[in-house]
């Protein structure tokens, strides 16, 4: 996102006439607020392997007035205690993290890339390595953070990558990622989840930004030798999420698709930037929702998008041919 | 589709055959409402994921106020109710539909309503109404096809549906011919998302 060029979203605004002012302006409070951060970050002590990297909302460029400082201390070597502690970094954020128990913790880059499959990659390894992948940006020592993000994607573009075929074993953990929060959502309502609103509502939107952040860059491999896929899928997860589906919707010949679904994304980002709306939110119920009318519109944004998603999936070339090669089996 | 009229079980069941993703039930003219009602009454399960409700055009007797209280309960069958601006006298009754009310473009016929111009007049009206697309009118008024690009750059993010045919000289509706097919693809590449509602059967293959 450095100088002067549009970002693919600015790009298809310009191409469509349709302006994203929700979007960017979560854009322009990521980037107060990340300076802001950074600059009370670097106050504290860092071990040479660690970063604090900031998570969720952060990573999407999407922090409304309601987003928490999610974080990790991120290692890229064996877990030890470092610094600067999780103690520490909590006394120079304003926001305490999430309680799912991702967020908020010691993270080592070795967990994250040698446990990819099998009983070691627990739910909460996926997760982690998942949002480092696809929605976080490095809040202090971007050299080690981008040294961790190469090594996690090293480990997924293994031996078994093919030229002009997207990288198997990255896209199938992608789907199994994706899949998974569909069903720890269910687990979470069956459990009795205090936020069933505001969960459900980011099921049908925000959850599916990252997922499609994901899963377009790696059907983009498609173009590519092997030898090109590592810088190709580096610089696009330099990008927001939102920026790399743009991107797609442009390239694709989509332009006006993309407008409507990002437009119906914009409009989520606005209504999540309103206090009362997102409280009204994160009261429902499934037993109160039918009757909410900003549930209502939440699934009617969540519809235009997901049909905007599917269309782009699977009525144009060649991404309609990839999705039914490689996304099923 | 003309000799199914009235009997809403076969209709739905010839309109599943061509596809479970989406359906227009089309009420018309008014002297349709009763058999709708009644089919309605029966609390049907209808196996689509879109449902649109074309309302009456013809053989209009309710006045405007009494019909949008007929659409209105019909609207809580449909994604979507449909009507011709070139109907409607009054607009603001209409605003109770909300988003779920589509304007649609008309034909070189008709002395109103067919281009963006025209058409941005009720949206001003109708402010929270979406856009019903069909190709076919458009195409009536200009065969080059520059008002349906224009219609669709006003109206890009009101967009609901589309509607999908070829016109005889007498501008009936009729399966899309090969020529259309060509033509008519570079601005239906622009409606990937949302319905295309079939205005006429599909052409053997």
């Amino acid at each position: 996102m450095a100088g002067s060029a549009k970002s693919p979203l600015e790009e298809l605004a310009a191409t469509t006439g349709r302006g994203f002012p929700h979007l960017m302006g979560a854009r322009e409070q990521t980037a107060g607020g990340l300076e802001d951060r950074r600059a009370r970050l670097a106050s504290l002590r860092h071990d040479s392997d660690t970063s604090v990297v900031l998570m969720g909302s952060w990573g999407r460029a999407e922090v409304t007035g309601g987003s928490d400082d999610d974080f990790m201390v991120l290692i890229d070597g064996p877990d030890r205690k470092v610094a600067p502690s999780i103690a520490e970094v909590r006394t120079v954020l304003d926001r305490a993290p999430g309680d799912q128990g991702v967020f908020g913790d010691r993270v080592s880059c070795d967990d994250l890339v040698d446990n990819i499959g099998l009983d070691p990659d627990k739910n909460t390894n996926l997760t982690r390595r998942m949002l480092f992948l696809l929605e976080s940006v490095p809040g202090t020592a971007e050299d080690v953070y981008s040294a961790a993000r190469k090594r996690v994607l090293g480990r997924y573009l293994d031996e078994s990558t093919k030229d002009f075929r997207p990288p198997r074993l990255l896209l199938n953990d992608t789907i199994r990622y994706w899949r998974t929060v569909t069903v720890d959502f269910a687990a979470k309502e069956h459990a009795g989840s205090a936020k069933w609103g505001l969960q459900n509502a980011k099921l049908r939107t925000s959850r599916k930004v990252l997922f499609a952040g994901g899963l377009l860059p790696i059907f983009g491999c498609a173009n590519l030798e092997r030898g090109a896929m590592f810088g190709f899928l580096n610089a696009q997860l330099d990008m927001p999420p939102t920026d790399r589906i743009a991107r797609a919707f442009l390239e694709q010949d989509a332009a006006d698709t993309g407008a409507r679904a990002l437009g119906a994304y914009d409009q989520f980002v606005g209504l999540l930037d309103d206090k009362n709306l997102r409280q009204r939110l994160e009261n429902l119920t499934r037993a109160t929702a039918e009757e909410s009318e900003v549930f209502a519109e939440v699934r009617l944004l969540g519809s235009q998008f997901e049909a905007g998603l599917l269309a782009l999936l699977f009525e144009t070339e060649p991404l309609s041919k990839l999705v039914r090669d490689y996304g099923v089996f | 589709m003309e000799q199914l009229r009235g009997d809403w079980t076969a209709q739905v069941a010839a309109a599943w055959a061509v596809s479970p993703f989406a359906v227009e039930l089309s009420v018309l003219s008014e002297t349709e409402l009763g058999s709708f009602n009644d089919y309605l009454a029966t609390a049907p399960s209808l196996p689509f994921r879109y449902v649109s409700i074309h309302g009456p055009s013809k053989e209009r007797r309710l006045g405007e106020e009494e019909l949008v209280v007929e659409l209105l309960r019909l609207a809580g069958w449909a994604d979507a109710i449909v009507m011709h601006p070139d109907t409607i006298e009054d607009p603001r009754p209409y605003r109770v539909l909300g988003r779920k009310l589509l304007i649609e473009n008309m034909d070189g016929r008709k002395a109103w309503g067919r281009t963006h111009e025209e058409l941005a007049q009720v949206f001003e009206e109708l402010p929270e109404a979406g856009f019903c697309f069909d190709i076919a009118h458009a195409w009536s008024i200009d065969g080059d096809m520059t008002v349906s690009e224009e219609l669709l750059d006003a109206f890009l993010e009101r967009l609901g549906q589309v509607h999908v045919s070829s016109l005889t000289s007498e501008l009936r509706h009729v399966p899309l011919t090969e020529v259309h097919k060509e033509l008519f693809r570079p601005v239906l590449q622009r409606c990937l998302d949302v319905p295309w509602i079939l205005e006429a059967p599909l052409r053997p293959t």
